[in-house]
């Protein structure tokens, strides 16, 4: 694992750095070591240079008077603006992280971008569109730590030149339940520190593998849209469905098709007309993950 | 960073300054010109210069996604003004679009990509009660408020709490007048719905109304970015209307049976002085028999310039911006409620952080 150099260190501090992120550039500057710690140990295999433009400007600061030393608070700028309330300060490396997510689902229209988890085997994608809480991030994490590439537990970032998906492997978002089981399967991955977020829930973000890191410029064929939800207890059970009902899905979770017009339109289309497409329930990630490998490797 | 409004000033008085800009300043603009939602009036400058040749692909990246937004911020806004047609039409309420949805509906040059926060509607008091009723029955329901913030509206404010659409989260402003009820100018509502004109299927302000209404707003939202916006409107709709004859005589005339006189005044100064918005020699003479004593004219030229042209980061611009806020708070309230309103918004600031 790489380490920021120390000329990078202090323009991280001052100027900023500039990372790329797959196809973005984004500019991060912040003082706070818990966002130079952070970058370290999720962002060490991303080109970093001393730059200070790009598609994003992401500021995380502390808080200021008496914030700085009682109860230290961290205060994100995204782009000039301010949408997050303070956090407390130990949050600043995640609270990065949620920026960057913050503006990617906003602004970033030459893609339609699709709330999803996108995984891949053999060049196709399987993309995973759902709500919080319905388990993409823990599915996506799994299938990505048995041998599957990882694209994203958060975007399916669809092009609309090619369609193809394009990869984004950010730090996997695990959330309450999920933490235990993914570290008790995979103890050796890269996790950082446990936290509560805004929604009171527990988190611990886990580094992709960097087989899949290094392959951020390869998109991949959409394949597979499969709508998932975690229900305890329940047998796995993958239904087929109706194209039609799943492009319903990725337009509901879809962050901007509108934006993009006609073209966002297509492009959803696009995704879904060569794709075979379904909802699948699970509990037993052993299970799913082989129905999903067979489903795959036929 | 910060954002750079004396740049985007900059610019907004000679937008031939683009083609000359670095990128990492184009960026800066957009965010300044985002927050102060003149993204469509940039897009649009952007878009008729063409970019230069080598701009990054960041930056075409980031334009490109400027002009997205600015499409779709214009056609929902299209879209929801269908809606409010379709709610309130039946009901015989004589109900009109004001600001920016007016302005969209009218394909003014404000309106260009135009994002609306809230879609600001105006009846007369006595419309009131069928309007919200209708457009409760249409989906759009009055908002979970605390009682501090109801009482604040329905006592002392000149529209309804806001109501927010239940499935497509738009927000409408119902109001009975343009300005609160506290406040110490009072322009009758029913002037203006008297003078309203139809443009596509829908009733605006006339073209002297929608001055004066912008001219009132004009520091009174008490936010830079918004007066920057302010500024902007009211110079492009008097470009747009300063040509048609009779305009000028016929806003001379409202601004008095409106009794909306020192806003006037003030809107074609700081007009002028930013934007360099053409004005004639006679309406200007005319207009500074509404100049407030000479003493308040020089603190406000000082505070306008200082927090709208001058360098941003700087303490003194940080002040003016304070000092903008309190008089926009002052001229909206009485003195002994604006210390309470002031009052309780610090201790809710201090609360929420």
């Amino acid at each position: 694992m790489t380490t920021l150099d120390s000329s990078l260190v202090s323009a991280l501090r001052t100027s900023g750095v500039q990372l790329t992120i797959g196809p973005f550039l984004v500019h991060v500057r912040s003082s706070l070591p818990g966002v130079r710690n952070y970058l370290d140990r999720f962002y060490g295999e991303f080109p970093v240079r001393d730059a200070r433009d790009g598609h994003f400007s992401v500021s995380v600061v502390p808080g200021r008077g008496l914030r700085r030393w009682i109860r230290p608070q961290a205060i994100s700028l995204i782009n000039g603006a301010r949408p997050f309330y303070p956090l407390p300060g130990n949050l600043a490396g995640p609270l990065f992280e949620w920026a960057l997510n913050w503006a990617i689902g906003r602004v970033a229209h030459r893609w339609v971008v699709v709330h999803a988890a996108v995984v891949e085997r053999g060049g196709r994608a399987m993309i995973f569109p759902a709500e919080p809480g319905a388990g993409k991030s823990t599915l996506s994490a799994a299938l990505t730590y048995s041998g599957w590439r990882f694209l994203s537990d958060e975007f399916a970032m669809l092009d609309p030149a090619t369609g193809l998906v394009w990869p984004m492997p950010r730090p996997i978002s695990l959330k309450d339940g999920a933490i235990e089981i993914i570290r008790a399967r995979h103890p050796d991955v890269i996790y950082g520190p446990e936290g509560t977020n805004v929604d009171d829930e527990r988190f611990v973000h886990a580094k992709p593998p960097v087989s899949s890191i290094t392959r951020v410029h390869e998109a991949a064929v959409p394949a597979w849209i499969v709508t998932p939800r975690y229900r305890a207890g329940a047998p796995t059970s993958i239904v087929p469905v109706a194209r039609a009902h799943a492009l319903v899905q990725l337009a509901g979770q879809s962050f901007n098709y509108n934006y993009l017009g006609v073209t966002g339109y297509e492009t959803l289309v696009r995704a879904i007309e060569h794709a075979q497409c379904f909802t699948l329930e699970y509990s037993d990630l052993d299970d799913v993950i082989a129905r999903l490998t067979e489903m795959t490797d036929a | 960073m910060t954002l750079d409004y004396a740049l985007l000033v900059r610019v907004l008085r000679d937008p031939a300054q683009l083609a000359g800009l670095w990128p990492v300043d184009v960026s800066g603009l957009i965010d300044a010109a985002s927050e102060t939602r003149l993204l469509g009036w940039l897009v649009h400058e952007l878009d008729a210069r063409g970019l230069p040749v080598d701009a990054p692909e960041w930056l075409s990246d980031r334009i490109g996604s400027a002009r997205a937004t600015s499409r779709e911020c214009e056609r929902a806004l299209r879209w929801e003004t269908d809606r409010i047609s379709r709610a309130l039409g039946a009901t015989g309420v004589q109900w009109m679009l004001l600001k920016g949805a007016a302005y969209v509906a009218a394909g003014l040059p404000p309106g260009r990509g135009r994002r609306v926060a809230d879609i600001d509607v105006l009846v007369p008091l006595g419309d009131l009660p069928a309007a919200e009723r209708a457009l409760n029955e249409h989906g759009w329901r009055p908002g979970a408020l605390d009682p501090y913030d109801d009482r604040y509206y329905r006592d002392w404010m000149h529209e309804l709490p806001p109501m927010m659409h239940e499935a497509r989260r738009s927000i409408v402003d119902l109001h009975h007048a343009i300005l609160p009820r506290t406040s110490r100018l009072h322009p009758p509502t029913t002037r203006i719905v008297e003078r309203a004109v139809s443009v596509n299927g829908v009733k605006i302000p006339c073209a002297s109304h929608l001055v004066l209404h912008a001219a009132a707003h004009l520091f009174h939202d008490g936010e830079v970015s918004g007066a920057i916006r302010d500024v902007v409107d009211i110079d492009g709709l008097l470009r747009a209307f300063g040509g048609n004859a009779g305009f000028w005589t016929d806003f001379v005339g409202e601004a008095r049976a409106l009794d909306l006189q020192r806003p006037a005044y003030y809107a074609v100064r700081y007009a002028r002085r930013l934007l360099d918005t053409p004005v004639p020699a006679s309406v200007d003479r005319e207009l500074r028999a509404w100049a407030p004593p000479a003493a308040v004219a020089k603190t406000m030229d000082a505070l306008v310039t200082r927090a709208l042209v001058g360098p941003t980061r700087t303490s003194g611009a940080k002040t003016a911006a304070l000092a903008l806020y309190v008089r926009a708070h002052w001229l909206r309230m009485p003195t002994l409620m604006l210390a309470r309103h002031l009052t309780h918004q610090m201790f809710r600031r201090d609360a929420s952080t």
